[in-house]
């Protein structure tokens, strides 16, 4: 009976899971044949150089004196006319040099660095605010480099008097070890994700990397808040609120650092995922709202749902493992490790469950894939795939269970 | 303007009902056409275990008839055609596996279980007989389990029988699930006089209670030294993935799902 109940909870979750990608694809088909549409999207862009919005990019620096001159030489780089790009660092109060490397740039007319005292990313972010005049504000953080044209896919967006803010596509600074491969594979997926959930119209997170607001509706919002360590989420759900747009431009292309370890992997994701769920509760009443269309409706219910999802299969595999673990011992202590496995196709596990993983792993590659084409127009599937699809499926579990456990208690989360 | 990855995107924040729907629809097709396939592919195993089980229950009468004329042939004919025991236990492994999927069929493998064994009441019945008549010296070992969770041994046992029939191919292991509502089954256990404490292995005229080990079993039933040993000595390489004890099979069917 418990049997039957748990593999049925399972089928209810599987369907779930797999409507899900396949709303994310047929969505994505759509947006894809939408964007003709008058009524979809805005009038194409600034007439000239001229009509063009000034732009504020703001680095909020805490301990990077290593990554932030590379940060800000890939600023500098970009192409926008001169008199309406500024770029404000902000010294966290930082311990290292990071002060005195940001400030070997300010000979440059565009460059700004000020010092305050260590208050957190959203208070870097709101004393930048404060000392600018510009049409749009952005934040870059300063492990990360944008490409020379990133700018110029952004801004045009913003003619459209709706949109709000503007995500770019992220993508991995030089993947190194075999852990930043399977995030690279990931952050393909994502560039995917947001960019069909931005035709939703259904975006909830402007990622730090070179997001960029209308900073009168940032104004108007109140600055940035902690947002339980994700300002980067907490700032897009209130813009979701107060009714405006969220757009991505995939083809703007920022280059992130990823983390080389495990630990800080875990540590960087129980971050979000707690994010999440401490702003889920703050924003409840846009959960199941038709008042928010698709992100009321599916998207928010759906990122939360698939916590408690990614759990349960987790802790089912494990209860299938531990099973297998006990009889594996059983035959060992009997007949020692002799009964050597052989194939034969009867054996082949048939089951309707393995049908659906299969077209669900073979769906969420042509997610990966077609992230891929977005954000780079390559085609094809990074190289960290087959350990992202494997590896992840234990790692995400483990995160999320932190994150949760952290949530329920209300425990706070560190940045580092 | 072309539709190309240059397009910022920008959406009415409107939920489009078409969209979900589709959705559904083609969830619930992927759905429908996992659940077909998959019982396509059980039914054509248990098609597979019936078409083995017909085949043995063939030559399980074809022995009985050449038994029969026996007084006109020489014995040399008879011990020829006597079944293999791995056929039997292949056959035990698959019916185990299913019995383990808990598939939709569970009725049908009941059937194909009872089935089974009548054929091994029979096999082994008509080995006694042909061994009387004709000298052959076979070695049997009746094994009686349970699936319902009353035997916290009979996995164990499994691996120690599957273990053994591996080292000697010509033993003869008759397993038979205990709780089997088939009559033969239950006048062989009233004759073997199995009392409800399993695992049970009758051997040599004597029910034996509790897990035996390899070597147990071979003290037990001195004349396995008279049988041959599998070319590949130590217990187990050969083919047999499983064992004949239908709870082990089936614990090691059950993690598959």
């Amino acid at each position: 009976m418990l049997w039957a109940t748990g593999v049925g909870i399972m089928y209810v979750f599987l369907f779930v899971s797999l409507y899900f990608q396949v709303f994310m694809l047929v969505s994505f088909i759509e947006v894809r044949r939408r964007p003709r549409h008058p009524d979809l999207i805005g009038p194409a862009g600034y007439a000239d150089d001229d009509a063009l919005p000034s732009v504020a990019v703001i680095v909020p620096c805490f301990n990077e004196e290593l990554t932030v001159g590379a940060t800000i030489e890939s600023l500098l780089a970009l192409d926008y006319p001169e008199d309406k790009l500024e770029i404000i660092i902000v010294d966290d109060g930082s311990k290292d040099d990071t002060l005195l490397t940001a400030q070997g740039y300010e000979d440059d007319p565009r460059v700004r660095v000020f010092h305050k005292d260590n208050g957190g990313k959203h208070t870097a972010m709101n004393y930048a605010l404060a000392h600018t005049n510009a049409d749009l504000i952005g934040c870059l953080d300063a492990d990360s480099v944008v490409s020379p044209d990133a700018l110029r896919h952004i801004t045009p967006v913003f003619a459209d008097q709706r949109v709000a803010a503007v995500t770019p596509g992220i993508l991995i600074k030089k993947p190194e070890n075999a852990l930043q491969h399977m995030q690279h594979a990931e952050y393909s997926l994502s560039v995917f994700n947001r960019f069909t959930l931005a035709g939703l119209g259904s975006a909830f997170i402007t990622p730090g990397p070179f997001s960029f607001f209308r900073t009168k509706v940032v104004h108007e919002a109140g600055g940035w808040r902690h947002g339980h360590s994700t300002e980067d989420l907490e700032m897009a759900l209130r813009i979701q609120e107060m009714g405006y747009l969220i757009a991505n431009a995939p083809a703007a292309s920022v280059h992130t650092g990823t983390p080389r370890t495990v630990r800080a992997l875990i540590r960087q994701r129980v971050r979000w995922t707690y994010g999440f769920l401490r702003n889920a509760v703050e924003y409840r009443h846009m959960f199941g709202s038709r008042a928010y269309g698709n992100l009321g409706l599916i998207i928010l219910p759906m990122a939360l749902a698939s916590i408690g999802i990614a759990i349960f299969f987790f802790l089912r595999i494990l209860f299938y493992l531990v099973q297998e673990i006990e009889h594996f011992l059983v035959r060992y202590e009997v007949v020692g490790l002799s009964i050597m496995p052989t194939f034969d196709p009867f054996y082949v596990n048939t089951s309707a469950l393995w049908f659906v993983i299969y077209v669900a792993i073979a769906l969420v590659l042509v997610l990966i894939a077609l992230g891929k084409g977005l954000g780079t127009g390559k085609r094809g599937l990074p190289g960290g795939t087959p350990l992202f699809v494997f590896f992840y499926s234990f790692l995400v579990p483990v995160w999320l269970t932190m994150a949760v456990i952290r949530a329920v208690f209300k425990t706070g989360v560190r940045w580092r | 303007m072309d539709i190309d990855t240059q397009d910022p995107i920008i959406a009415a924040r409107s939920a489009q009902w078409s969209t979900y729907l589709i959705a559904f629809l083609i969830t619930s097709f992927i759905f429908a056409t996992a659940f077909l396939a998959s019982s396509y592919f059980n039914s054509r195993r248990v098609a597979d275990v019936r078409t083995t089980q017909d085949d043995i229950s063939t030559d399980i009468l074809s022995l009985e008839t050449q038994f029969d004329l026996l007084q006109e042939y020489s014995c040399a004919n008879v011990a020829e055609n006597t079944i293999l025991p791995s056929a039997l236990q292949t056959l035990a492994n698959r019916l185990a596996y299913l019995e383990g999927q808990r598939a939709s069929n569970t009725d049908e493998v009941v059937r194909l279980k009872r089935l089974y064994s009548l054929l091994e009441i029979k096999d082994y019945l008509l080995m006694k007989r042909i061994a009387a008549k004709c000298g052959l010296k076979p070695v049997f070992i009746l094994y009686f389990y349970s699936n319902e969770g009353d035997c916290p041994d009979c996995e164990k046992q499994g691996y120690a029988l599957t273990a053994l029939a591996q080292t000697y191919p010509q033993l003869r292991i008759y397993s038979f699930d205990y709780h089997l509502g088939v009559s033969a089954l239950q006048t062989l256990i009233a004759i073997a006089d199995v009392e409800g404490e399993l695992p049970a292995l009758y051997m040599n005229g004597q029910t034996h209670y509790g897990f035996k080990d390899v070597e147990d079993i071979e003290k037990i039933l001195p004349q396995l030294k008279t049988l041959e040993k599998s070319a590949t000595s130590t217990p187990a390489t050969r083919s047999t993935p499983s064992t004949s004890s239908g709870r082990a099979s089936s614990g090691q069917a059950t993690k598959k799902k």
